[in-house]
């Protein structure tokens, strides 16, 4: 198999065009919000992000191995639907605790169903997790029929104004997303995760438990969707099952500007982070730039259009030159 | 540890690709399997390492009976393997690929690296000096040439610290200097009390490293012992079979008489990724062989003719100068290529005959279809074709190999083609539908029609062909036609020999 030198780099520095477009992103960003850096605004900018950078982890795992989690949209809106409606604008903070933590098995138990049929069943990812995030969807909007409901104030305000040591609370919860990323990188299980994305047969051949590796990304990414929705619930405090659809496209572009290949097996977590987080000061520009919201969509779709086609176009290319 | 497998017997559907294997394999031992293109090397060798599974005879390891279930059981009883198919991940490090699933740990289950990248350093000092690039643990297995690969792929298997090691071609695309390499390291283990078993088509390097030998022909066993006792030329012999299948006597008169036909086509230097520099010329009516081992550029020379893969050098059809971009531009100056691999290039197997056999001409049937038309035609292919068939609307699946193969041959037919370029056509095919084919070819030819055939079956080449090119490592070796096409001079130029009769 013949390589672009292109892609060796990849290999090496995925996180890398992440950072050029961060970088353009917050100048940007920069000229119109001057005080971007200072703590408040750092703060309503970083809490607003950090939905979409822990849904860019999740869907960067199950990339990596080869996959891709489609259906992250609509376990975001059950959590919400979940959230909204059982913990409610009166509740008390035990109540919501208790549904967190279902919260958690929910997403879970959505991922699992994903891995089943994708690992055992070898049934397509794209086709699998496409279908089962309208199963999501659908539940949602069944728990969940008009927007309403809500959590407690007092707990919204505890994930929007705390900053332990001055710093956003969403910066300590990327430092732990990056510890568990260097934990699992370090381990045998991330490992298999590159050797499952790279080359699934060589792997099995040299004793990777394949079915194993695939069927847990998936579980990582159910459950780091679900984390996604109780932040987004906890950042809006209100309810609406509509809340995750459009936030599964900006979770596969946030993992492709982060250098992740499509086709798996070479990026990381960090790119992905920077992704989304660049992906939100562009939205963020938008708004300032008092530009219709449509152009989001259309900046958005944009990108990942053109990330997607870059390979082809440069192998294209290549082959006229030759 | 002693190896023996005796009496194997393997089947691909109808194919039996063994029918009588043997090997003993002792430790502190090389053992050369020999054999010619398809005679069974690959496949008792994979029956050895359980990537196959046998269909009788028996596996004996320290006289006990075994059965391997999957590769990872027979390397568990330490029996690795070098596989010509690379198992190597592109995307990861040389020392990710050596140690995947077997990475040695620290508490807490990290990988310890200081551990990997220093045992990956001893490994890769084994070969230090023949390697070009910066070869580094880290380096990704993707960027590296080749070669390198290949030394990857070794070590990987020699990490396993193997009782039996098995060399499937290892040698193939190591340079010299690799090769000798390999032959000390093959050296030491065999006093580590290691077993290997080299199969090699380079006949120096087996009566350099090998103690014992094993012929294969046809899928069994027909000779075996020590190296010393034999020459090169005895072990051809071997390898060759006396009494030929092939009794396609009809040598093909037109292709004698092409001598005084115009030339059709004419190449000069062509030059691929593969290709080092072809040039041949070709007259009208000629049945040209294409021999060799496999995988030294013929395909690509096929390919680059039809215009799949990118090129250079000079291309003269009938005298005027061509250069295919693109198969349709081939296809309009009525070429047609009949793929290697059927199931994947030359049909769409679910679909029905009738539709794989138009193919290419449906336009010609205009808007909408005219179906009883194309019924009409390709029932007249087909029955030219003598197709065993249960009707046009049955898939492809449903036919056997051979019948399969007239449906892609018939689909070109169709559109009366000038120059035919044959992949290995007849690869599993039945002998039966295989003397049908020959047959049609020798018809297609003394219709007028010019084909370049490439064949992994030496007899094919010498019953059909008038002329035979060798080649080897993307250059034509050598040319044999009339007296000098024999099997022996075909075999001995396929191995390496500039001139065949220097045996």
């Amino acid at each position: 198999m013949r390589r672009s030198p292109w892609e060796s780099w990849l290999a090496k520095y995925p996180a890398l065009f992440a950072m050029i477009f961060l970088v353009i992103a917050i100048s940007v960003n920069l000229i119109l919000q001057p005080n971007l850096f200072e703590g408040d605004t750092l703060n309503s900018n970083m809490r607003v992000f950090l939905p979409m950078i822990i849904l860019a982890v999740g869907q960067a795992v199950v990339i990596l191995s080869g996959g891709i989690d489609i259906s992250v949209g609509g376990i975001v809106s059950i959590v919400n639907a979940i959230l909204a409606t059982r913990v409610g604008l009166e509740g008390s903070p035990e109540k919501m605790w208790q549904f967190v933590f279902i919260s958690i098995l929910v997403g879970v138990g959505a991922g699992a169903l994903n891995g089943f049929f994708i690992s055992v069943l070898r049934l397509q990812p794209i086709i699998t997790t496409y279908a089962s995030g309208f199963l999501f969807a659908g539940i949602a909007l069944f728990i969940l029929p008009q927007p309403g409901g809500g959590i407690p104030s007092d707990i919204s305000a505890l994930y929007r104004t705390t900053r332990p040591l001055g710093l956003p609370l969403a910066f300590y919860i990327i430092g732990v997303l990056l510890l568990a990323w260097w934990y699992i990188r370090s381990s045998r299980y991330g490992r298999f995760i590159y050797a499952v994305g790279g080359k699934a047969e060589a792997a099995y051949e040299t004793a990777v438990p394949v079915t194993l590796v695939q069927f847990s990304t998936y579980v990582i990414s159910g459950l780091m969707a679900a984390l996604s929705g109780i932040a987004i619930t906890m950042l809006v405090g209100s309810g609406n099952a509509e809340i995750g659809s459009q936030m599964t496209l900006n979770s596969i572009t946030a993992v492709v500007i982060g250098g992740t290949a499509m086709s798996g097996g070479i990026g990381g977590v960090v790119g992905p982070i920077i992704g989304a987080i660049t992906l939100g000061l562009i939205q963020n520009i938008i708004s300032f730039a008092n530009i219709d919201t449509w152009w989001t969509t259309f900046v958005n779709a944009s990108i990942i259009v053109a990330a997607l086609a870059a390979p082809g176009l440069v192998s294209l290319f290549g082959r006229r030159r030759s | 540890m002693t190896l023996s497998a005796q009496n194997i017997i393997k089947r691909y559907g109808g194919v039996v690709a063994l029918s009588d294997g043997n090997l003993d394999v002792f430790p502190g031992e090389v053992v050369a399997l020999i054999g010619a293109n398809g005679s069974g090397k690959s496949t008792l060798s994979k029956v050895i390492n359980g990537v196959v599974v046998l269909d009788g005879g028996q596996l004996l390891l320290d006289e006990k009976p075994v059965n391997f279930s999957s590769p990872q059981a027979a390397k568990d009883l330490g029996i690795s393997t070098v596989f010509q198919e690379l198992s190597l991940i592109p995307q990861m490090s040389v020392a990710e690929n050596i140690w995947l699933a077997r990475e040695p740990l620290l508490v807490g289950g990290l990988v310890n690296k200081k551990a990997v990248w220093s045992q990956t350093e001893e490994l890769l000092s084994l070969f230090e000096g023949t390697y070009k690039s910066k070869l580094k643990p880290d380096s990704v297995v993707g960027s590296l040439p080749p070669d390198e690969k290949q030394i990857i792929e070794i070590l990987k298997a020699v990490s396993f610290n193997p009782r039996i090691l098995i060399l499937d071609e290892a040698t193939a695309s190591l340079d010299s200097r690799q090769v000798q390499r390999l032959f000390e390291l093959v050296q030491k283990w065999k006093q580590e009390g290691k077993a290997i078993v080299f199969i090699s088509h380079r006949m120096e390097e087996i009566f350099q490293i090998a103690d014992r030998y094993s012929v294969l022909r046809n899928g069994k066993t027909v000779g075996a012992g020590l190296m010393s006792d034999i020459n090169e030329r005895a072990l051809v012999n071997l390898m060759i079979e006396e009494a030929s299948v092939f009794n396609h006597a009809r040598k093909n008169q037109a292709s004698l008489d092409a001598a005084n036909k115009d030339v059709l086509l004419n190449i000069e230097d062509l030059k691929t990724d593969v290709l080092k520099g072809v040039s041949l010329s070709l007259r009208e009516g000629e049945l040209l062989g294409i021999g060799g081992l496999m995988g030294q550029g013929q395909r690509d020379l096929l390919l680059a003719l039809f215009g799949d893969i990118p090129h250079s050098g000079k291309i003269s059809l009938k005298g005027k100068l061509v250069h295919f971009h693109h198969p349709k531009d081939a296809i309009k100056q009525e070429i047609a290529l009949v793929p290697g691999d059927r199931a994947k290039e030359g049909l769409l197997y679910i679909r029905s005959i009738l539709e794989n056999m138009l193919l290419p001409s449906w336009r010609e049937y205009g808007f909408p279809l005219r179906i009883r038309s194309a019924q009409k035609d390709a029932t007249r292919v087909s029955s030219s074709l003598s197709l065993k068939m249960s009707g046009l609307d049955a898939p492809v699946s449903s036919l056997s190999g051979g019948n399969a193969q007239k449906v892609v041959i018939g689909k070109w037919l169709k559109r009366k083609p000038q120059l035919l370029l044959l992949d290995d056509p007849t690869k599993g095919v039945d002998v039966g539908t295989k003397a049908e084919f020959y047959n049609l070819l020798t018809q297609l030819c003394e219709e007028g029609k010019t084909i370049i055939f490439y064949s992994s079956d030496d007899e094919e080449l010498i019953g059909l062909c008038d002329r035979v090119l060798v080649m080897h490592d993307g250059v034509i070796r050598t040319e044999l036609s009339g007296e000098k096409l024999n099997k022996q001079n075909l075999i001995a130029a396929s191995l390496g020999s500039v001139n065949g009769s220097e045996l």
